[in-house]
């Protein structure tokens, strides 16, 4: 089966910056797709056109395995983007249903999956009640299920944690789980990396409007590893000398960050230090968090991205 | 276009059902009686009846001629001071004077225009021309003595011959119901341009500032977002003006039905006078057709502003300055339109497409084709629906830009630049 979404050699400009400059991404069904990047690193601009709000200069999109009709399409996409809300003076069951109808949805259709969402989230009694009258996590879950409601089959969740305690923010990444499960994609975008590590399978990070990283989170921490490992010792580890296959980092009573030296393994590592007669209680890779490797490759770059000339 | 009519829906019930909708609906009928009567109850009041002495010097002014006028109109009184002048002229106030007028040694044959009324109080033009007024007919009263012209010759040389304006190719037509019809018409789709374009303004900040514009986007083009609240609240004005028709309506027949009351029957006749003077249906039509075309045109850039500017009242006040200016002059044109239905700022102000549908309004009852002649009106018609195309594609280009743009306020600049930027 073709991916969900494809996107070939895309490029925005505007005026005085390169929003997107010549990214191409591929994202399979049923993943937890990770759309990562600094502030400013084209993100929103990639999922405006990803949605259809704005049409790409150069570059295409398939989606569904054919060419993106942003027409027609957007039924097929439930969006929540960053800058989100919901009319403070509409009720809330009315709201819920205006929004399903715009995607497309049927007065009788909507009527039944709200239902089913609001008695799933507990939100039966809020029908009659106005946005104006919840508290923000409350309206957060709302901006959440009239997100997913048309059954999308990509999500785009901009964000989707920010403000939510995490009580409900484990609700909404339960159901994010379950959604992928049940067969739809999603798009998920943010900064906060502790999150993606635990939600997706698959990552992009995107910085001054081009794809500098893309693959599989174990993939990608694999790449970025640094020979570290940890090791538990019953006593120190004072007769470490040159012929060791590693260096010694760091010691803190008796465990120790060591780095591996080229051309050894952790088998060698080992050896040594039974013949050392060291007893080792634990030995762990140390693996890079997403945080490191993210920071590690967005370091150097201006914090802000600057204003340019652009020839288009 | 299935997706512009739940949008449409949806502008449309949230506003009718709230109450400010049904209390403005009553209350503006009201307020606007309110305003008419009230102004001439307050012009009324604030003239003052003056007391003045009359210190003459001619020796034509006699006791009886002046208590003679006093007793018809006794919006004033003049008080002929004999004898003691210097004293009053000194202190007329302790007198009971207002004020005093000294009428010069003049031949009856004379006149003069350079008379004072005194006093150490400023007082109303209208005021005076009550005092001026009575003066002059004491006068006219003493030449009439001095010429030996009795009642009845007196009589014979009032008769005036008088000139009203009629159109022969429309039977019908008269100038002061036209007049009339024509400022109430004028002024009503003022009302209607300035209240439901700041209306379809504030609709699209209150959707940028509440961010659920990005959330629409996503399911709709900007341009059907636009355009389905700009119909939706045009619906409304719709609504609300049609439940003025019935409200007159209703009184009318009411009226007829007690036929009692003066005010009633007047009301009913007067009516009647207008519904047999006037195309009524022509006019009922251009209305609808002038009202719907204008609001297009205003209420598309009233919303392009509202796109364009963030959750502060005063950048969006700033930025529709020049829209509402352009209202403003419209209707500063139709004042001259009605006293001058055919000349040049009335046929140039209603053909042109800002100012047309306020000025054509005031023009229209005069009568068509006779004032306005069905090519004018075919061409301000279509020069409207090319000028309302027109703005709606600009402010759809300025919409789909502005809407999902926070930060500083843009200037015209630069709002015309994103009009003419690709997608």
């Amino acid at each position: 089966m073709a991916a969900i979404l494809e996107l070939q050699n895309l490029r925005k400009y505007f005026a005085t910056q390169k929003a997107v400059d010549d990214i191409s991404l591929t994202v399979e069904r049923g993943q937890i797709f990770g759309l990562l990047g600094p502030n400013g690193a084209g993100k929103t601009t990639l999922i405006r056109m990803i949605t259809g709000i704005f049409y790409p200069d150069e570059g295409n999109i398939i989606f569904d395995g054919k060419k993106f009709d942003p027409v027609n399409d957007v039924g097929y996409i439930g969006y929540m983007p960053e800058e989100r809300g919901l009319y403070k003076k509409m009720k809330i069951g009315e709201q819920a249903m205006y929004l399903a109808q715009l995607k497309g949805l049927s007065h009788k259709d909507a009527m039944a999956k709200i239902k089913k969402w609001f008695l799933k989230f507990e939100m039966e009694s809020w029908w009659n009640k106005k946005v104006e009258d919840l508290s923000k996590g409350m309206g957060q879950k709302l901006q959440f299920v009239t997100t997913v409601l048309h059954e999308p089959k990509l999500i785009i969740l901009d964000e989707p944690f920010s403000g939510l305690d995490p009580v409900n923010s484990n609700l909404i990444k339960d159901e994010i789980f379950n959604l992928a499960q049940s067969g739809s994609t999603i798009i998920f975008s943010t900064h906060r990396m502790e999150q993606v590590e635990e939600i997706c399978n698959h990552i992009v990070l995107v910085n001054k409007g081009k794809k500098i990283l893309d693959g599989t989170v174990k993939q990608v921490k694999q790449d970025f590893k640094e020979n570290l490992f940890s090791i538990g010792t019953e006593q120190a580890l004072s007769s470490v000398n040159g012929i060791a296959p590693f260096d010694l980092i760091g010691s803190k009573d008796h465990s120790h960050v060591i780095r591996i030296k080229e051309g050894q393994n952790p088998n060698a590592v080992l050896q040594y230090l039974l013949q050392q007669g060291i007893a080792i209680q634990s030995f762990n890779e140390i693996l890079p968090s997403l945080n490191d490797i993210f920071i590690k490759l967005v370091e150097g770059t201006p914090t802000a991205r600057q204003f340019q000339k652009i020839e288009a | 276009m299935n997706k512009i009519w739940i949008i449409i829906k949806r502008e449309y019930l949230t506003r009718v059902r709230k109450k400010t909708f049904i209390i403005s609906t009553l209350l503006f009928p009201l307020l606007y009686l309110g305003l008419i009567f009230g102004m001439g109850f307050i012009a009324e009041k604030s003239k003052q009846n003056l007391h003045v002495a009359i210190i003459d010097n001619s020796g034509f002014f006699s006791n009886d001629a002046i208590n003679k006028q006093n007793v018809r109109d006794n919006s004033s009184v003049l008080t002929l001071v004999k004898g003691n002048a210097d004293k009053v002229i000194a202190d007329y106030k302790t007198a009971g004077y207002d004020g005093y007028i000294v009428i010069p040694a003049i031949d009856w044959k004379e006149g003069s225009d350079s008379l004072f009324f005194k006093s150490n109080k400023s007082y109303g033009s209208g005021s005076t021309a009550a005092v001026e007024a009575k003066l002059n007919r004491i006068w006219s009263d003493i030449k009439n003595d001095s010429l030996q012209i009795d009642l009845t010759k007196q009589q014979i040389l009032t008769k005036k011959l008088g000139v009203t304006p009629k159109n022969i190719q429309d039977e019908n037509a008269n100038a002061k119901t036209a007049e009339g019809i024509g400022y109430i018409a004028g002024f009503l789709i003022y009302f209607i341009l300035l209240i439901y374009g700041s209306q379809v303004m504030m609709g699209v900040m209150e959707e940028k500032t509440n961010r659920i514009a990005e959330v629409i986007v996503s399911s709709v083009k900007p341009f059907q977002m636009m355009l389905g609240k700009i119909l939706g609240i045009g619906l409304v004005a719709l609504t609300q003006f049609f439940l003025w028709i019935a409200f007159i309506l209703i009184v009318y027949n009411i009226g007829k039905a007690s036929g009692s009351g003066g005010m009633a029957t007047q009301m009913v006749g007067s009516m009647q006078k207008i519904f047999t003077s006037v195309n009524v249906p022509l006019i009922l039509f251009c209305f609808g057709f002038y009202f719907l075309a204008g609001f297009f045109f205003y209420s598309s850039l009233y919303g392009a502003i509202g796109s364009a500017v963030n959750e502060d009242m005063r950048e969006a006040q700033s930025l529709s300055f020049p829209i509402t200016m352009l209202v403003i002059i419209s209707i500063a044109l139709m004042t001259a339109a009605i006293s001058d239905p055919t000349g040049p700022i009335a046929v140039w102000g209603s053909i042109i497409p800002f100012s047309s549908p306020i000025v054509m309004m005031a023009r229209i009852p005069y009568g068509v084709p006779g004032t306005v002649p069905w090519w004018q009106l075919g061409l301000s018609m279509g020069l409207l629906v090319l000028g309302f195309i027109l703005t709606v594609w600009f402010a759809g280009k300025i919409y789909r830009t502005g809407i999902l743009m926070y930060g500083k306020k843009p200037t015209w600049k630069e709002m015309i630049r994103w009009a003419f930027r690709k997608n």
